[in-house]
């Protein structure tokens, strides 16, 4: 009998407490966790020239605006360029659309600034994971890949890299993989494993280059934030060389940047040595040192719209 | 010895009975619109949870702020982001009381008054806000709808949007309940 009476208390004892537990601990219990997706690595699809992890998301369409002055310093800047105002380098105008929340697409025209001009850039690049908040996936991967062709006239010259004998000299093709980690609210980092490839390319230059390229973001405010990127190009010594003696020294790209965040529109203002604004170019083409005041401004203007 | 476990079981009703007030959802339905002249906005979410105790009133409300779903994809960012900081203070969460409960065991709608604290963007403010419940067949169903001022909550709008975001935002929820296991 006195096992029936404790038996019975003790149901009584755990549905009191049952009944006695908060709302807010009874759903708690609830809770399924879920693995939530780190959101905003960088601003924009680009952390300056190159890719960030980002895409768009789908039925965005993005309008972007790229512009690269000429020589802020050095023999073609100061003064008499107002500071390589005067001068583009390289502009490139383009539309790119999220076909999926990790698929976009793009298409974009981009004077040029290298050994080939008139480019026509057709672009994909697909998010193949997505950094969550509780490390269960510790990194951004996303996959990116451009196909180039250009417009310009053939050169007379067979030995040029302009010189055009087949409608496949005039194409080139970059391939990259983005693997990003947003460490806190403000600082994310990246690194750009990148394969460039040139159908025709002039004498002693490479027509694969393979370059590892790493990218950061750390931001001042909500809206303000430092940029950097820098390209490594794995060229061979010889053909470095070759060029070093040609007075076409090759350097390696850097540029700085601040981003501007309005809602809606991003601003980017950046310094760099490289001309070019497409991999394809400023990868194996950066002919401008920081060191001789070989570096411009540019801007990135992006204007995303829900379509 | 009978009348004593006859008095045990009694209790054990009673609280069995007691564990019947819980109620819960899962799905809770939550939305926010703000109207300006530049655009509308409107979100919603319906993976808010809630708990209600319909014996002595209490009510209870969370939502992880990243679930709401927008139009425009960027604006969704821009809210997790910018404003609701979402990954500092990822839910919001809502404590309350009625204020003199009506016996919602009997099937009815009840025109109530809910007093809480809400807890969002890392800000505490106290509402006293009106509430429908209706009750069918002793599953109850809440419906409210009220105003958040975002400065209440400290979620500052850049003075070059202030056109594009309305500083009162109307915030809906729905709630259908079942009894909690």
């Amino acid at each position: 009998m006195k096992h029936i009476y404790l038996l019975l208390l003790g149901c009584c004892l755990v549905l009191n407490t049952f009944a006695q537990e908060s709302l807010e601990a009874l759903m708690e219990k609830e809770e399924v966790k879920t693995h939530e997706p780190v959101i905003a690595t960088y601003k924009s699809t680009r952390i300056i020239q190159g890719h960030s992890p980002e895409t768009l998301k789908k039925r965005e369409l993005d309008f972007r605006v790229a512009h690269h002055f000429g020589d802020l310093g050095g023999e073609f800047g100061g003064p008499k360029t107002f500071f390589g105002m005067d001068n583009s380098a390289d502009i490139r105008i383009a539309f790119e659309y999220g076909i999926t929340d990790r698929l976009m697409v793009g298409i974009g025209r981009t004077k040029g600034s290298g050994n080939l001009t008139q480019l026509y850039e057709g672009l994909a690049k697909y998010r193949l994971l997505q950094q969550t908040t509780d490390d269960h996936i510790p990194l951004t991967v996303s996959l990116f890949g451009n196909a180039v062709v250009s417009g310009m006239t053939s050169s007379e010259t067979e030995s040029d890299a302009s010189y055009f004998g087949r409608f496949s000299d005039r194409m080139s093709y970059t391939g990259q993989v983005i693997i990003a980690r947003k460490f806190s609210r403000s600082l994310s980092l990246t690194l750009l494993p990148t394969l460039v490839h040139r159908n025709r390319v002039g004498y002693m230059d490479q027509n694969d280059i393979f370059a590892l390229g790493a990218g950061g973001r750390l931001k001042f405010t909500k809206r303000l934030g430092l940029l950097v990127e820098y390209y490594y190009p794995f060229r061979s010594q010889e053909s470095k060389d070759y060029f070093k003696a040609q007075g076409r020294e090759l350097y390696n790209p850097l540029a700085v940047g601040l981003e501007l965040e309005t809602g809606g529109h991003v601003f980017h203002i950046t310094f760099g040595n490289s001309t070019a604004i497409l991999e394809n170019q400023f990868i194996p083409e950066t002919r401008s040192s920081w060191l001789q005041g070989q570096f411009r401004w540019g801007f990135n203007i992006s204007r995303r719209f829900s379509l | 010895m009978k009348q004593m476990i006859v008095l045990l079981a009694g209790l054990l009703l009673a609280h069995a009975g007691f564990a019947q007030d819980v109620f819960m959802c899962r799905n809770t339905g939550l939305s926010f619109f703000s109207a300006t002249p530049v655009e509308d906005i409107d979100a919603t979410s319906d993976k808010g949870t809630s708990a209600i105790n319909l014996k002595t009133g209490e009510l209870y409300f969370k939502v992880a702020v990243n679930t709401f779903k927008f139009k425009k994809q960027l604006m969704e960012e821009h809210f997790n982001e910018n404003y609701l900081e979402s990954d500092k203070y990822p839910y919001a969460v809502f404590k309350g009381k009625l204020v003199s409960p009506p016996d919602l065991h009997k099937d009815g709608t009840y025109e109530v008054a809910v007093d809480g604290v809400l807890s969002m963007h890392g800000v505490d403010k106290n509402y006293r806000e009106k509430a429908t419940i209706t009750v069918k067949d002793g599953k109850p169903t809440a419906n409210a709808k009220f105003n958040v001022k975002l400065a209440d909550h400290h979620i500052k709008i850049p003075t070059l949007v202030i056109k594009n975001i309305a500083e009162v935002v109307e915030v809906t929820v729905k709630a259908t309940y079942t009894a909690a296991s």
